[in-house]
């Protein structure tokens, strides 16, 4: 007994972890590379049924392309253009060499010139953090830009910005072009427009194979956030470059009678990405759930449509006709 | 589990169950009345070679070096043991990635571990004399892995809990020198003095494996509503326990006794451990090399 436990430990003491899992899976070849990707999208992307997708005729089409001796610059391409009739901008195949991306932005009409409103409405406009501010129209109306969902802000420069307008008719919040960032600053964003605790939509995550399969409702809340509240009307401006986050806030505004959508529909971008890796090293992401509203629409992913439709013209660049639209509104 | 070793243990653990059954009621009241008891509080440094893989996000595996330290109170006896112990480990990771014929892509991930390890141990007699002792008994050993790879965009941080419940079995040989020994080394002639030494030998095997992995597809949808959102909440909505998988640790340890009762000791520690969880697996294992000082505290 004694050899025996003596033999038995050293065996066990001897051997390692290479004898123990599978084998390494790196590998470089394109053919393996593709099907890796194709199953991970299979398995868990959220939005085939929503933009009518027949993902086994992408990989009839795909596929043939490769061949075992394909180059690296062959297999991006063809990845790529798979991935991009997904038309998701939180679908992105990332190499060293270059990054994929289906540009949503472009399909629609540019709405947004900065030049135009530094020059003509906000020339001497305050940056509070990530927040770009001033008063419009004999200081009857407040204006805020903020730029990016990525950008942070602080609880005290969000109190000072809302104080400075707190005597205003209304706000116009401006995040034309805001292509997102964290989540996280959606609710500390919007809680300072809510009046009480509200649901305001619903997040569902793919839960097995098929291509429906999704769990339970994660209800979606905003909470009034901050010292300082602003409940008076507020006009949001969104265009196509509205993405993500922005989606995420424009679903949400829904919910509340004081907040106004004014421009054009956003890009899109319900969808919460996950990331992974290929077998190759490249990396990857693509969306695995679905924003819903309140009534269980999932039409984020296309765009949350505007309350009011505006366009800029781009035959005379003195004037933001959102804007401008906007202010008379709030009047 | 691979069957090659799969029989073994079985065989092994079956071994020691009878052993330990038929043990209890002969060896309990003897540790009381015929063997001190000596406590210690360790201190233990080592250099650590931590691999691991996680299907949810990568078929590749992470390789890399670092550092762990862990202190444990211990209680020994020639007839039991006990040991309660709290580590830590950090270490850089970097994926092995095929070597590629264009531009090479690598990714980099921070990788950190919490242990918790609590293990009683009982001799049994039948594999134990003068220069031997054997032990058995079982061990809980709790782990929480915290990775960080921004390669992986949303999915950048990862988190384990891998849980185990474990048969364990320890052989100690005694490797003393009892006697004052003369070394002739040409020009120096170096008398060595008689010292306690022990070679120490645990194996723990997983009996019942737990973690908590995440679902099906895991993002951080909680963050939806932000502040309303518990870290906690936030880190770990989508994942699951599940009851699956194997976990293995071997230590091979030197220990040398100092005169005023303490102990120094130098060990090789391997583990490795599978968490199918319920859709993809997480896979790691380490080799570590680790210094532990144990201080003597008390002995009864």
């Amino acid at each position: 007994m004694k050899n025996l436990l003596l033999i038995l430990s050293i065996l066990i003491f001897s051997s390692c972890e290479k004898i123990l899992f599978k084998p390494d899976l790196g590998s470089v070849n394109p053919l393996e590379n593709f099907d890796y990707l194709w199953n991970e999208v299979d398995k868990k992307y959220s939005y085939f049924e929503l933009k009518n997708i027949d993902w086994n005729q992408m990989k009839a089409t795909y596929r043939p392309m490769l061949n075992d001796n394909s180059s690296e610059v062959e297999l991006f391409e063809v990845l790529a253009a798979m991935l991009n009739e997904l038309k998701d901008d939180h679908t992105n195949l990332i190499t060293p060499f270059n990054i994929s991306s289906y540009n949503v932005a472009a399909t629609g009409a540019k709405n947004y010139r900065p030049r135009t409103l530094q020059d003509y409405y906000i020339p001497d406009a305050w940056r509070t953090g990530s927040l770009t501010h001033d008063f419009l129209s004999n200081k009857e109306i407040g204006y805020i830009r903020y730029g990016s969902f990525m950008s942070d802000f602080s609880d005290a420069q969000m109190d000072l910005v809302l104080e400075r307008y707190k005597d205003t008719k209304g706000i116009i919040l401006d995040l034309r072009e805001n292509g997102g960032g964290s989540i996280f600053n959606v609710p500390k964003l919007l809680g300072r427009f809510a009046p009480s605790r509200t649901l305001v939509g619903y997040s569902i995550t793919r839960d097995g194979p098929g291509h429906k399969d999704f769990g339970k409702k994660e209800d979606f809340y905003i909470t009034p956030d901050g010292n300082i509240q602003y409940l008076k009307p507020v006009i949001v401006l969104i265009d196509k470059g509205s993405y993500s986050a922005t989606t995420f806030f424009a679903v949400a505004t829904k919910a509340f009678p004081n907040i106004t959508l004014m421009g054009d529909a956003t890009g899109g971008g319900g969808g919460l990405p996950n990331g992974g890796q290929l077998p190759n090293g490249w990396t990857y992401r693509f969306s695995i759930s679905q924003l819903l509203d309140l009534n269980g629409n999932n039409y984020a992913e296309n765009g949350v449509p505007a309350d009011i439709n505006a366009a800029f013209d781009w035959t005379d660049l003195t004037k933001d006709e959102i804007l401008e639209k906007a202010i008379e509104e709030l009047k | 589990m691979n069957n090659i070793i799969k029989l073994p243990l079985l065989i092994l653990i079956l071994s020691l169950s009878k052993n330990s059954s038929s043990q209890d009621h002969i060896l309990l009241p003897q540790i009381e009345r015929y063997y001190p008891t000596d406590y210690y509080t360790t201190l233990s440094f080592g250099l650590t070679n931590p691999i691991y893989r996680d299907f949810a996000t990568s078929p590749l595996f992470y390789n890399g070096i670092g550092l762990e330290s862990s202190s444990a109170s211990l209680k020994r006896s020639d007839a039991r043991e006990r040991i309660f112990e709290f580590g830590f480990g950090i270490s850089a990771q970097l994926a092995r990635v095929p070597q590629s014929n264009y531009i090479q892509s690598g990714s980099i991930s921070g990788y950190g571990k919490f242990d918790i390890f609590y293990q009683e141990l009982w001799k049994l007699e039948a594999l134990s004399d003068a220069k031997n002792n054997t032990k058995i008994g079982g061990a809980i050993n709790i782990t929480q892995n915290i990775r960080a790879n921004p390669g992986l965009q949303n999915n950048a941080i990862g988190l384990e809990n891998i849980s185990n419940l474990m048969a364990s079995a320890q052989w100690t040989r005694d490797i003393s020198r009892t006697e004052v020994k003369q070394l002739n080394l040409w020009l120096f002639k170096p008398t060595l003095k008689p010292v306690k030494r022990e070679l120490r030998f645990l194996l723990n095997v997983g009996m019942l494996n737990f973690n908590y992995r995440p679902g099906y597809a895991y993002s951080y949808d909680s963050e939806l509503n932000g502040m309303d959102t518990s870290p906690i909440q936030w880190a770990l909505s989508n994942y699951k326990w599940s009851l699956n998988g194997w976990r293995l640790k071997t230590e091979l340890e030197f220990l040398k006794y100092l005169s005023n009762g303490n102990v120094k000791g130098w060990s090789y520690v391997w583990e490795a451990a599978h968490a199918p969880g319920k859709f993809e697996a997480f896979q790691m294992a380490s080799h570590q090399l680790k210094y532990t000082f144990y201080i003597h505290s008390e002995k009864r």
